[in-house]
């Protein structure tokens, strides 16, 4: 600072004039390579988590751990980095923010090089609410499709809460982005910048009367090596949560004779795709089966029977053991039949049901790979290829 | 050398032969077992097909005919209403059907059940594993 003063008093003219309006580097190239990335992952994360079906979560997924880990990077540097980057170099307090606005609106507000105060409060709501976000997809995830490193520990319940939180706050990510592009073009035409031109190229155009940034040294290395730690703990810790057994999710093989006898005609639906109470309905109307006759020896009801009632929807955790246990009064043993089956395949045309490829709305197999094991992983649906063609 | 070859051929015909037997047995002991509750002592497989392909009024409507599920082509797969595969009925296609009493027992027992709305007589299955097994 003052070594700068005493040069541009020492120095005249024309001379003086250059060196103010040198062009200065604000944006370094890790916090413009962090904000563009940024915009790529929550635009990806944004349009698969709004319009896209359970096909699309893998990829909602890589985007919300992609956000994490830059976030994750972006606080590192906020300590690390140089004048611009650093947090403690522009995040101001409630009474700057004050005065910086109250300066806007009487029109005496000079140019912050950086971050102006208000701008650095939404950096932290942006970066905060990204956080937030990735930690509620990764419960909701954990609690409702049993994947990921809260797998282990949230129930469907606490994911749900969970997703619930998460799309509040998907909205409150809208609505920031929106007001930072609306903040940016009000200053870019308050002050003349093209500020947009200055994220891609990292310059601007230094001039009198701007506020002067304090002069702090980047340090890349240590930037780099904390950043590696947190990282790789972070993903180190994240895949061996990942990689314990999830919650409530049935392990067990489908019993041979069940898988036989109630294979023959359909796919063995797992015994934890309906209630007990269903099952029992089911078993006590095999004479009249959706039409057909699909007796068995008493013997053989009253085993099948037994295990299909302990192993019933309620002894689980997973999505369609939650989703299935509220069936349709008319029909309480069709699971094609309850509002969830119904509401998530309203986009599938009945052509589709009937192509030789599917045959019938309860041919889960179909079109879910893991159908067998009960668990109904989003991650797993493939609509046969000939169908969609 | 050409001997050793000879031999190995007329092993591997003697083997097809075999397991051919070994599967036409419990197949004969079912049809013999039919035939004993029948008191008959030969089956028609023309009464079989009649069986099998005509249209019936008496079951349950969603399935007419036994080829419903098992389509008038025999020597290929069917479908069931659920969309799941069936092995087609043949034994020329499928060696391993009616090979397995409870099994044959179970099948007639729920498909005549859906389709004629009646239990099929014991000549009637007869009938029908002959034509089934002439195809
Ligand atoms: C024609 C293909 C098809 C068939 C058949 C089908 N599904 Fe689905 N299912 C889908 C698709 C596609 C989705 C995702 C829909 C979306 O996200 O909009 C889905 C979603 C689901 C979901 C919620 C997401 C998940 O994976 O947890 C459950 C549970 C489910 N199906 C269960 C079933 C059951 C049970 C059956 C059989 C009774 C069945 N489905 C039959 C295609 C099918
Ligand atoms: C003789 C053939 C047959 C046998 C054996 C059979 N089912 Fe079914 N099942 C059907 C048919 C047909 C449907 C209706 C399918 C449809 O409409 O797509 C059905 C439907 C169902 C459904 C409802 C699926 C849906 O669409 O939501 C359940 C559950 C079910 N069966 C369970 C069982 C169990 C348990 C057993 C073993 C005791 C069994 N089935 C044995 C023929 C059979
Ligand atoms: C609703 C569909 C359906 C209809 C209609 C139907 N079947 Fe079947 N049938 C099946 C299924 C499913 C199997 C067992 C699958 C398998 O063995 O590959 C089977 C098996 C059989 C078997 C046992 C074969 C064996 O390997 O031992 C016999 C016998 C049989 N059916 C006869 C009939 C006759 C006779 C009719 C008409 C009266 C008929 N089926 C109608 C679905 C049907």
């Amino acid at each position: 600072m003052a070594t700068t003063t005493t040069h541009d008093t020492q120095e005249h003219g024309m001379a003086a004039a250059d060196a103010a309006r040198a062009s200065v580097k604000v944006w370094d190239p890790f916090v413009r390579l962090f904000h563009w990335s940024l915009v790529a992952v929550v635009a990806t994360a944004a349009l698969t988590g709004f319009f896209a079906g359970a096909s699309w979560l893998q990829v909602h997924v890589w985007a919300g751990t992609a956000m994490a880990a830059l976030v994750v990077a972006r606080v590192v540097w906020g300590f690390t980095g140089g004048s611009y980057a650093r947090f403690s170099a522009f995040i101001r307090g409630p009474r700057q923010v004050i005065s910086h606005l109250r300066g806007i609106v009487d029109g005496t507000e000079g140019r912050h090089i950086g971050h102006n105060p208000l701008g650095a409060l939404m950096i932290v709501a942006l970066l905060a609410t990204a956080a937030l976000l990735a930690l509620t997809g990764a419960v909701a995830l954990g609690g409702m499709f049993k994947f990921g490193p809260f797998a282990f520990l949230a129930d469907f319940a606490s994911g749900r809460l969970a997703r619930e939180l998460h799309s509040l706050l998907a909205w409150g990510l809208v609505l920031l982005v929106a007001l930072h592009v609306a903040g940016a073009v009000f200053e870019g035409w308050r002050t003349r910048d093209n500020l947009m031109r200055a994220m891609v190229t990292g310059a601007k155009q230094r001039r009198p009367g701007d506020y002067p940034a304090p002069r702090l040294a980047a340090r890349p290395m240590l930037g780099l090596a904390v950043g590696v730690v947190f990282l790789g703990g972070g993903a180190a810790s994240v895949s061996t949560l990942a990689s314990r057994p999830p919650l409530g999710v049935p392990t067990a093989p489908l019993d041979a004779v069940y898988a036989d006898e109630c294979g023959a005609c359909h796919t063995a639906y797992h015994p934890s795709l309906l209630p007990a109470a269903s099952w029992r309905a089911l078993f006590a109307n095999l004479g009249d089966h959706f039409g057909e006759d699909a007796t068995l020896p008493p013997e053989t009801v009253a085993k099948l029977e037994a295990y299909v009632t302990a192993n019933a929807a309620e002894d689980f955790d997973t999505l369609p053991a939650n989703a299935f246990r509220r069936t349709a009064a008319d029909a309480p043993y069709q699971i094609t039949a309850t509002r969830f089956w119904k509401w998530m395949h309203a986009g599938i045309s009945d052509a589709v049901f009937k192509s030789p490829a599917v045959g019938a709305r309860g041919n889960c197999a179909a079109c879910h790979r893991d159908a067998a094991t009960g668990r109904f992983d989003p991650r797993r649906i493939d609509i046969p290829q000939e169908i969609t063609r | 050398m050409m001997h050793k070859r000879k031999l190995a051929v007329l092993a591997a015909i003697a083997a097809l032969a075999g397991a051919t037997a070994v599967m036409a047995g419990p197949r004969d002991d079912i049809l013999a077992g039919y035939a004993a509750e029948a008191g008959v002592t030969a089956f028609d497989a023309a009464a079989g097909k009649a069986l099998f392909t005509g249209t019936h009024t008496g079951g349950k409507p969603e399935t007419p005919s036994c080829t419903t599920c098992h389509t008038g082509n025999l020597t290929g797969p069917g479908k069931t209403r659920a969309g799941k595969v069936i092995e087609p009925m043949a034994v020329s296609a499928n060696p391993q059907r009616f090979t397995d009493p409870a099994k044959v027992e179970k099948w007639f027992g729920r498909n005549c059940r859906s389709v004629l709305g009646r239990e099929c007589s014991a000549k009637e299955k007869g009938d029908v594993i002959t034509w089934l097994s002439s195809l």
